[in-house]
């Protein structure tokens, strides 16, 4: 099978940021969002581009008979498009009903972090892309994380 | 396993169904009570309705609905029995009780059990109901004199029905019939339909002469203004004896009544007295009876489920077709060709399984007309208009999901035709009209497309004055005002903000209008369409798909992308001529001796050119809105397929131009071109005068 199919809910925390979180590359650098807002992560299959719609938007896809919008997160950063990207993969997650896709270079790990490792951002009302930011994570192990809200980055995504 | 759930739903379900026939039942007491006929089978029917109701609200303790139809059912029962009058008063409050019922039913469903006290706005229409219920009764006025021996075995209601039909200048009948035991429910009703056109059935009575066991005979009172021979023609065949049955005119009422009871005190052991409770409990029979339907209810969303489970099989369907191809290409003929047919098989069964899943999902529009008609008396009386409402295709069938969202527009729309279309009685007499205003709503089928037409013989569109507010809006500007077609101020109905009323109404002219209704048609992937003249008056047109959910659909290419065109909204599609001419801006080709507009996808599409040589020769599609065509250029027809149309996220809602996608059936998806609303796009939004500035 070409997807990783991850529970997440099942690993359900109470906190106001779960400590499990699903890291992965774009241009290089290290980003990540909550483990349990992912439904799962697939291989792009073809990708239908609609017209006019907004350049943040890949196109459209079916999983399985469900239509899915895949957003493209390097547009959504304003990154140039990749020159080679080797393994891309579409994290499928739920907003407001939708469900969207968010296709990202290369995904990493899932990284569990201690509370000390973890600094959160308050950013209420900032208009640039820096308020999707939940947080930075700093693992013993591995490189810093930038931790994105996945339903800011789709609602900027939408716009 | 049928949970509780499931069983209040099924409660939501059935009292809502019997709260819209009691709505149906009192549509035809007005229709009558305007004519002058009073429908004693319709006030009979609403009575048992809300009987039932009040059984199915204790039964699940919805209170609040249960005290509502117990007072309801009170004063029905003084309607019925002539102890209290129908009146457009009465009418008003029993209306009001559907309004009400549906409010508490909502209410109901958010918090089960609640009191009537709880629910906001209730308390009057209770209250207007006891007070019509207890007003002081006047009693059935006995103005003849009946033989004694009938009068004794009928019910309280029976007996008002008899003197009314004498009180209005009726003739009473004993028809002398014979029934055999074993087919007599069938024949007596054969019977009473062959007399109902005649007149009205009392009741009938068993005469206890009968010659054998197995026959039964009964007399049917009934009350007509024929004469024998006329009875004696239609009924001949089917009765034994008719008889007059005298009935004189007394002086004194008072007298009367002494007389009357005395008649009955004398007939203590009449043979029919034991029969009274059979003969009232036989009224109900044959409603209730019509009532039981062999249906079941069904979730929509269960229904869509299927669908998708039809699409899924599609696309296996599409890979066996594959495999077969390939066996038969590597050699393997025998399996091949058994495959194929297997294939052929299954693609058969296939479309015979959408066709009936959509079939499940077509409801008639009398659901949404009924509420319309409501709306209209409601209107009607508010406005203190008189309008005669002619409804026809009620039975017009159509998709589930559209007739719920048909409402509310429809209702818009009668109420501009009311409000502003139709002109007071004294100008409609000035010039040589019925005082009279119609309003007729019309339903069809045409093609894969429901018809709406919503059309009143009122004084028709000002367009000067609609003109004029365009200008006053900043939409149009003066200078260029006079360039308007005829065609181009009316789609100025369409601005929002616009109204042509001199003064606001309370219902309408406050300028939210008919661009709501555009908007709320185009989410239907219908159309709307307005003609006008003045003096004569105004139609509007819906044009509506019958379904959303499935449509036959051409494959076709632009800039090697495929797309799918639904055949609905294509009506030929032809070869591009090399020879275009730009007229105004506009690309156009001559069809058939005149100019139709160009949209070349590709630019529309803005898509990039692709890198193979582009084909010999372009196709158009002409689409067609309404009066409204456009030339689509396309490069290639691929095939030709019925599609299940999904819709685009809410995240896509803002492109245009497209209806949903669809899956071809290799993983990929294909976008669904909505071709109305490019057309609606090119033509009516470029570059007309008032366009430049409202997008500005």
């Amino acid at each position: 099978m070409n997807k990783i199919a991850l529970l997440a809910h099942q690993q359900l925390t109470t906190s106001a940021l779960a400590h499990e979180l699903l890291s992965f590359s774009v241009n290089q650098e290290l980003f990540a969002v909550e483990l349990r807002d992912i439904m799962e992560i697939v291989v792009p299959p073809p990708i239908t581009i609609v017209p006019r719609a907004s350049p943040k938007v890949l196109g459209v896809c079916s999983v399985r008979g469900q239509l899915v919008t895949v957003l493209d997160l390097r547009r959504i950063l304003g990154l140039p498009p990749a020159a080679v990207t080797t393994q891309p993969r579409i994290l499928l997650a739920q907003c407001e009903g939708d469900i969207l896709g968010l296709q990202v270079d290369q995904i990493r790990q899932v990284v569990r972090l201690q509370p000390h490792e973890l600094e959160l951002t308050n950013n209420q009302g900032s208009t640039d892309t820096i308020e999707a930011v939940r947080g930075i994570g700093r693992p013993a192990d591995s490189d810093i994380l930038v931790i994105f809200d996945l339903q800011t980055l789709f609602m900027r995504g939408r716009s | 396993m049928i949970t509780e759930e499931a069983n209040r739903e099924e409660f939501f379900n059935e009292t809502q169904e019997l709260i819209e026939g009691f709505s149906r039942s009192l549509l035809g007491i007005d229709a009558g009570l305007k004519e002058g006929l009073s429908h004693p089978e319709l006030l009979n029917e609403a009575f048992r309705t809300i009987h039932t109701l009040k059984g199915l609200a204790g039964l699940f303790g919805a209170h609040a609905l249960g005290a509502l139809t117990h007072d309801l059912e009170d004063l029905l029962d003084g309607v019925r029995l002539g102890t209290i009058d129908i009146t457009s008063e009465v009418l008003d409050v029993l209306f009001g009780t559907v309004e009400a019922s549906h409010q508490l039913l909502r209410a109901e469903r958010e918090t089960p059990g609640i009191q009537v006290a709880d629910v906001e706005g209730i308390s009057q229409i209770t209250a207007a109901i006891s007070k019509l219920a207890h007003r002081p009764e006047h009693t059935t006025q006995r103005n003849y004199t009946v033989d004694p021996a009938i009068l004794a075995v009928l019910t309280e209601y029976e007996e008002h029905r008899l003197m009314t039909n004498l009180n209005s200048g009726l003739q009473l009948y004993r028809l002398r019939a014979r029934f055999d035991l074993m087919t007599i429910d069938k024949e007596l009703n054969a019977l009473k339909e062959k007399a109902q056109p005649l007149g009205e059935v009392l009741t009938y009575l068993p005469t206890g002469e009968s010659t054998s066991p197995d026959i039964l005979e009964l007399d049917l009172i009934l009350a007509t203004g024929e004469t024998i021979q006329t009875l004696t023609s239609v009924l001949g065949q089917d009765i034994l004896q008719i008889e007059e049955i005298e009935a004189k005119k007394t002086v004194s009422s008072a007298s009367l009544t002494q007389a009357d009871s005395l008649a009955v005190e004398e007939h203590p052991s009449s043979r029919f007295d034991s029969l009274r409770k059979t003969s009232s409990a036989e009224l109900k029979s044959p409603a209730e009876k019509s009532a039981v339907k062999r249906s079941v209810r069904v979730d929509i969303r269960k229904l869509d489920h299927l669908m998708n489970i039809v699409g899924e099989l599609a696309i296996l369907k599409g890979s066996l077709e594959r495999s077969s191809h390939g066996l038969i290409a590597e050699g393997d003929r025998r399996v091949g060709r058994e495959l194929n047919r297997l294939h052929r098989n299954l693609e058969r069964r296939l479309a015979d399984l959408q066709d009936g899943i959509l079939e499940m999902r077509m409801v008639p529009l009398d659901q949404v007309f009924d509420r319309l008609a409501r709306g209209v008396r409601k209107m009607s009386r508010q406005l203190d208009k008189e309008v005669r409402l002619v409804i026809t295709g009620s039975d017009t069938e159509i998709d589930k999901l559209l007739v719920e969202e048909l409402g509310e527009p429809l209702l818009h729309m009668l109420r501009n035709a009311m409000d502003h279309g139709l002109e007071s009685a004294d100008e409609r007499s000035a010039v040589n009209k019925p005082a009279l205003g119609t309003i007729a709503l019309n339903a069809y089928q045409k093609g894969n497309h429901v018809m709406i037409e919503v059309e009143d013989d009122g004084i028709g569109i000002n367009e000067a004055l609609l003109v004029d507010r365009a200008i006053q809006l900043g939409a149009v500007q003066a200078n260029t005002a006079s360039e308007l077609s005829h065609d181009d101020i009316i789609s100025l109905m369409f601005l929002p903000g616009i109204s042509t009323s001199k003064a606001v109404s309370r219902m309408s002219g406050r300028g939210v209008g008919m661009d709501v209704v555009k908007t709320s048609i185009a989410r239907l992937g219908g159309v709307i369409d307005i003609q006008s003249e003045v003096g004569i008056g105004t139609k509007m047109t819906l044009t509506l798909p019958i379904t959303l959910s499935i449509v036959r659909a051409l494959l076709v290419k632009v800039e090697e992308q495929t797309f799918a065109l639904p055949l609905a909204s294509v009506s030929e599609v032809v070869p591009l001529k090399e020879m275009t001419r730009m007229i105004e801006g506009r690309e156009v080709m001559q069809l058939r001796g005149s100019n139709l507009q160009l949209c070349r996808l590709n630019k529309y599409f803005n898509l990039p050119t692709a890198q193979t040589s582009g084909p010999a020769e372009q196709l158009v599609a002409l689409a067609q809105v309404g009066e409204r065509r456009l030339g689509l250029v396309l490069d290639a027809i691929s095939g030709q397929q019925d599609i299940v149309i999904k819709a685009l996220g809410e995240s896509l809602s803002e492109v245009k131009g497209f209806s949903g996608a669809m899956e071809l059936g290799d993983q990929r998806v294909a976008l669904v071109i909505d071709a109305a609303a490019i057309v609606e796009e090119v033509i009516t939004m470029s570059d007309t005068p008032w366009h430049a500035v409202i997008h500005e």
